[in-house]
């Protein structure tokens, strides 16, 4: 009796190490960077091209209804739903999926739809306490910038882009298409200077409610990221 | 013994089975609509009513611990703040409207007066982060609740797990709120053929029909949209209503259609509690109605009504009161919680 209890537990050991073997994962990273420069939030200042000073504090961003595409067909949908990636938390920035999935190209929404926005409290990475969630108004901030730049007229010179809304003419919901030439490691760039090279800081340094200007900045963004 | 042992048994599983029948938390009453929120996302159970409760009425919830959701919303004026036309919160800063009543949540669509808020379960961070409510975030709250000696208990029994997180807050917080069911005035006797209106109250029931019942619907006593029912704008408040919201220029001036059951109990009236009296309410839409591109088009022409009327219509107004609502002991103060709580 007890001689095949032993083996029953050695087969199934066996197994998990099997099982662990094979359940090996390929990671997605989003990776922020400035032109070329990685951003680093610890020296996080930069010039632009007027000279002015541009310092990143915050930058934090939803990524949602990820797929695989090959061929133009969907091939692969991730189901957790939302992930909150944050440059201050490295690991945020990397999204697992699972390896041997043949594809060419990788869709997903930068930002959270309406659907989402509509059906109540959520947790994980939508849990209110993450700090992305509107209050006096019900909605998911999709997209937050804060930082410092000389030009901006505020206190201290910052400014706080908050992008967010959901309901139209104020959706600002983007979706993103991504060729993959590379799957076996995939690094998607978000360039912060494509993003801010148009901004006139004088005139613009808060964003912080679902208005047209969230829909066009937000479309910035979604034309901020690429894949070498 | 054994066959003694069984049917004592079986009785107790007979009358567990009834006992837990007539203590369903949520039941939609007879001829109601079907419930708006959607139960399924976030089933009912005694355990996270319970814990709701107590996130209702704790002051934990305002930065300094002096404000509960109560504060504003007191179960005996049909869970809304009476006697300030603005209500008014922490360090006794004054908003700028008059609470809302609180009952029968489930139908409601949009909340709060100008409907900036989408669903019941996050209704509440409103409040919690407004600084002239609760100045607080809900991640501070979650961390109170988290360093407490009663909430970790409360979520074990509710979730399962002692962890607090904003989710299972605010579901918890839309548990109790949901049991907020009010359904059992005179009005609703008189629909269930229980018993009969007076002479009066029935002569306002039908001029209510006739005039008010357009927009404030049977059963629940409101329409659930948003219209310019023709007040003269505030100018010390200047509130658009659910223009702020949508930014859209044809929603300008237009508020919530509030519910008017309990109404006897939940003065003062109107978004900014500028009636007092019902009989002001009134003589407002038959001699205060102020033009404007966005007025109800029920309104254009303003109600006609003789003072005799008025006062029948008000008669039926108070058929709406519902006592066993006000003082039923499950949505009072938790007292037996929050006392444990202190021995401890």
């Amino acid at each position: 009796m007890k001689g095949k209890l032993v083996k029953v537990f050695v087969f199934m050991m066996f197994l998990c190490e099997f099982a662990n073997s094979q359940s090996n994962t390929e990671s997605i990273t989003f990776n922020p960077t400035f032109a070329d420069k990685q951003i680093n939030l610890a020296d996080s200042s930069f010039y632009l091209r007027d000279s002015s000073n541009f310092q990143i504090e915050v930058l934090k961003f939803y990524i949602s209804k990820l797929q695989l595409l090959k061929n133009g067909k969907v091939v692969f949908t991730e189901k957790h739903g939302a992930f909150l990636i944050d440059i201050s938390k490295p690991l945020s920035c990397k999204i697992n999926i699972a390896k041997y999935i043949d594809f060419d190209a990788i869709q997903f929404n930068l930002g959270i739809d309406s659907t989402i926005n509509v059906s109540g409290a959520m947790g994980g990475d939508l849990d209110p306490t993450k700090g992305m969630y509107w209050t006096w108004q019900s909605g998911y901030i999709n997209f937050k910038l804060e930082g410092k730049n000389n030009l901006c007229k505020t206190r201290n010179h910052e400014f706080q882009f908050h992008l967010g809304g959901y309901v139209s003419p104020f959706n600002s919901l983007q979706t993103v298409k991504l060729p993959v030439k590379n799957k076996s490691k995939v690094v998607i760039d978000l360039d912060v200077k494509k993003i801010i090279e148009n901004i006139d800081f004088k005139k613009q340094h808060s964003i912080m409610s679902p208005t047209s200007d969230a829909v066009c900045f937000s479309a910035l963004v979604a034309k901020a990221f690429s894949i070498n | 013994m054994k066959l003694k042992l069984i049917v004592v048994f079986a009785i107790v599983i007979v009358v567990s089975a009834f006992q837990y029948e007539s203590e369903k938390p949520f039941v939609v009453p007879k001829n109601w609509p079907n419930p708006v929120y959607n139960f399924k996302l976030n089933p009912l159970s005694k355990n996270k009513i319970e814990l709701g409760r107590a996130l209702f009425y704790d002051t934990k919830l305002s930065r300094n611990n002096t404000i509960s959701c109560a504060s504003c919303h007191s179960p005996y004026s049909a869970f809304t703040h009476i006697d300030h036309a603005l209500s008014h919160g922490i360090e006794d800063k004054i908003g700028k409207r008059n609470s809302p009543a609180l009952m029968n949540l489930a139908w409601q669509t949009l909340f709060m007066h100008d409907g900036a808020v989408n669903h019941l379960d996050v209704q509440a961070l409103a409040p919690i982060s407004n600084p002239l409510e609760m100045d607080e975030s809900i991640i501070n709250v979650v961390s109170k609740l988290q360093n407490s000696k009663l909430y970790p208990r409360l979520f074990y029994k509710a979730f399962g797990d002692s962890v607090v997180t904003g989710e299972r807050t605010l579901k918890s917080l839309s548990q109790f709120m949901l049991t907020l069911v009010s359904c059992n005035s005179k009005y609703d006797s008189v629909m269930r053929k229980q018993t009969v209106f007076t002479k009066q109250e029935n002569s306002g029931y039908q001029l209510f029909k006739q005039h008010c019942g357009n927009c404030h619907t049977e059963p629940l006593f409101t329409n659930n949209l948003f219209m310019n029912n023709g007040l003269p704008i505030d100018t010390t408040l200047n509130d658009v209503g659910r223009f702020g919201v949508t930014k859209n220029a044809n929603d300008s001036l237009k508020f919530k259609v509030p519910t008017l059951r309990n109404i006897e109990f939940s003065y003062p009236y109107m978004h900014d509690g500028r009636f007092k009296k019902l009989s002001e309410v009134l003589n407002h839409y038959t001699n205060g109605i102020k033009q404007s591109k966005t007025l109800a088009h029920e309104l254009k022409k303003p109600l006609n009504l003789t003072s005799n009327e008025k006062v029948d219509i008000i008669a039926f107004l108070l058929t709406l009161s519902d006592r066993s609502f006000l003082f039923n002991p499950k949505f009072s103060y938790p007292k037996t919680i929050f006392l444990q709580a202190a021995k401890d």
